[in-house]
């Protein structure tokens, strides 16, 4: 088992008992138990599989109870795009096994990468989204809570499977893929009119961070991606549940809590986001310098979209206000010293 | 009961009479009485199922004391086709009872799918036979043409019942791609492929909630 994803298990397990704890008023946390306790279910025995294959059948067992859950999109339309997914990687799994000429294997690494886009709904695979539709049942499940952890065992078994050159393929176009996902994700995220759809797209370009330190395979680009991974199971995903009265009520405010999310969000010191971005210009700076320059640009357009989504969270109160301040605590907490993260994952 | 179905078991009948009687030196009567006659006895059982459903559950007791018998091959090796099978089978009656009413095989318009498919089943084959080498070719062929088409489908329709009809074939056909990887591979694999295609069939799906 991989220990950054037995890592990313457990704090999907913290996400949901603190979701769990200060869930907004009217949540059936009854229901939240039991789709979170299987999502963390799945997760963990996605991770525990011995084989690929078989972390690809959980995978489509997790796809097809996800999709049965009771929302606003229709079941096919919750389906399609992780069974998509699952085809690709077994496809590309098949690739890379048997004995053929190289660009079978390169015909892989691309496999993989797209079967991960479209696992996780990202770009060019974004899952339909519906704003009205329940945090359970819609994309950002996949998004916040099981693709962490799943995308962690995707990209170490592919990186198992596959030639050193077509590994080399495989990371470029991760690279390419994050570039992708940041750009289209921040702008967004700052451009499209529901907040709701904002906050998906702040996911999204969460994810090209992350897809990103996983294309730069040195060891800091893989601290950068835990720690975003951190940021989104940790952090976006609890203020995005916290949000959603508000962003139903159309509230904006433009406290200093909301200022203090935002900076959050946008991966500002002394916050998570900022060790991380730190980590991944590094690395990206000991690859290919002009690459830190583009990911630098990129990592600029997170402001206007972070200052539109911290003033969607309205003025927590109540119970809603503890689970604010604990997120931005814990975020602190990692940003200022995320050795303890790092160390449990063997990084 | 089919009657054709009736005089086949009444011929293995017969054909277990005939070895039993004209047994080679040095097998053993009654060993080959006891496997034949429970053979029998299971076949018939299939035959005489009530319902279809019941009869795939005699065939899965059948494959599981099949693979129980002592013999040169693994239990899971012995296992392992007969659970997709199975699983295969209670898949495509689910999709049997479910989806859209009337006859759904190729209707109007099925034209260029038809021949997007044999043309994407040659591709395959070249891959499979040509392309790629070593053991395996065949089951090359079938998984990355299921897999294939699977995906092809799922990416072409927003129909609930194709969705989870490439679902179940995908599930089969990941379960079938573990005998590439890793052939001495248990049966656990090809256990879970089957029940994911088999309960892909069954699972109940709620309407989506009004907006």
């Amino acid at each position: 088992m991989q220990p950054e994803a037995v890592e990313l298990v457990a704090l999907a397990l913290a996400a949901l008992v603190l979701v769990l704890a200060f869930a907004p008023v009217g949540a059936s946390r009854r229901a939240l138990l039991a789709k979170g306790g299987a999502g963390v279910a799945g997760t963990a025995a996605v991770v525990a599989a011995p084989a690929f294959d078989i972390a690809l059948l959980v995978m489509l067992a997790l796809a097809l109870l996800h999709a049965a859950i009771e929302g606003r999109r229709s079941f096919a339309a919750r389906l399609r795009l992780p069974v998509l997914a699952v085809a690709l990687l077994a496809l590309a799994a098949v690739f890379a096994r048997v004995e053929g000429p190289d660009v079978l294997h390169r015909f892989a690494a691309v496999g993989f990468a797209a079967g991960l886009a479209a696992a996780l709904g990202l770009l060019p695979y974004i899952h339909t989204f519906e704003p009205e539709e329940q945090v359970t049942s819609s994309p950002v499940a996949w998004l916040g809570f099981v693709g962490p952890a799943v995308a962690t065992v995707v990209v170490a078994d592919a990186q198992g499977l596959l030639t050193a050159d077509a590994g080399a393929v495989f990371s470029a176009v991760l690279l390419g893929l994050g570039l992708l996902n940041m750009a289209w994700g921040s702008i967004a995220t700052w451009l499209t009119e529901n907040d709701a759809a904002a906050w998906r797209y702040s996911f999204i370009a969460d994810w090209g961070l992350v897809l990103s330190g996983f294309g730069i395979t040195l060891a800091d680009g893989q601290r950068a991606s835990l720690i975003v991974l951190f940021a989104i199971v940790l952090g976006r995903l609890p203020l995005y549940i916290t949000s959603r009265n508000a962003v139903r009520d159309k509230v904006k405010t433009e406290r200093p809590i909301n200022l203090l999310v935002a900076a959050a969000l946008a991966g500002s010191a002394p916050f998570a986001g900022f060790s991380a971005r730190v980590l991944l210009l590094r690395g990206a700076t000991q690859l290919y310098w002009p690459l830190a320059l583009v990911l630098a640009a990129g990592m600029l357009l997170w402001l206007p979209g972070s200052l539109r989504l911290g003033r969607s969270l309205g003025v927590p109160r109540g119970r809603q206000a503890v689970a604010v301040a604990i997120v931005l605590a814990i975020s602190v907490a990692v940003g200022l010293y995320p050795l303890p993260l790092l160390t449990v994952a063997r990084m | 009961m089919q009657p054709e179905a009736v005089e086949l078991v009444a011929l293995a009948l017969a054909a277990l009479v005939l070895v039993l009687a004209f047994a080679p030196v040095g097998a053993s009567r009654r060993a080959l009485l006891a496997k034949g006659g429970a053979g029998v006895a299971g076949t018939a059982a299939v035959v005489a199922a009530p319902a279809f459903d019941i009869a795939l559950l005699v065939m899965l007791a059948l494959a599981l004391l099949h693979a129980a018998i002592e013999g040169r091959r693994s239990f899971a090796a012995r296992l392992r086709l007969p659970a997709l099978a199975v699983g295969g089978l209670v898949a495509a009656t689910g999709r049997l009872v479910a989806g859209p009413p009337g006859w759904a095989i190729l209707p109007a318009g099925s034209t260029p799918r038809l021949v997007l498919c044999i043309a994407g089943g040659l591709v395959a084959l070249w891959v499979g036979l040509g392309v790629t080498s070593g053991d395996g070719a065949s089951l090359r062929f079938g998984v990355i043409s299921t897999i294939g088409f699977g995906a092809a489908r799922v990416l072409s329709s927003h129909d609930q019942s194709v969705v989870l009809s490439a679902l179940a074939l995908i599930s089969l056909a990941v379960g079938a791609a573990v005998g590439l990887a890793a052939p001495g591979s248990g049966v656990v694999p090809y256990v879970a492929a089957a029940v994911i295609a088999a309960g892909s069939a069954w699972i109940p799906i709620k309407a989506p909630s009004a907006a």
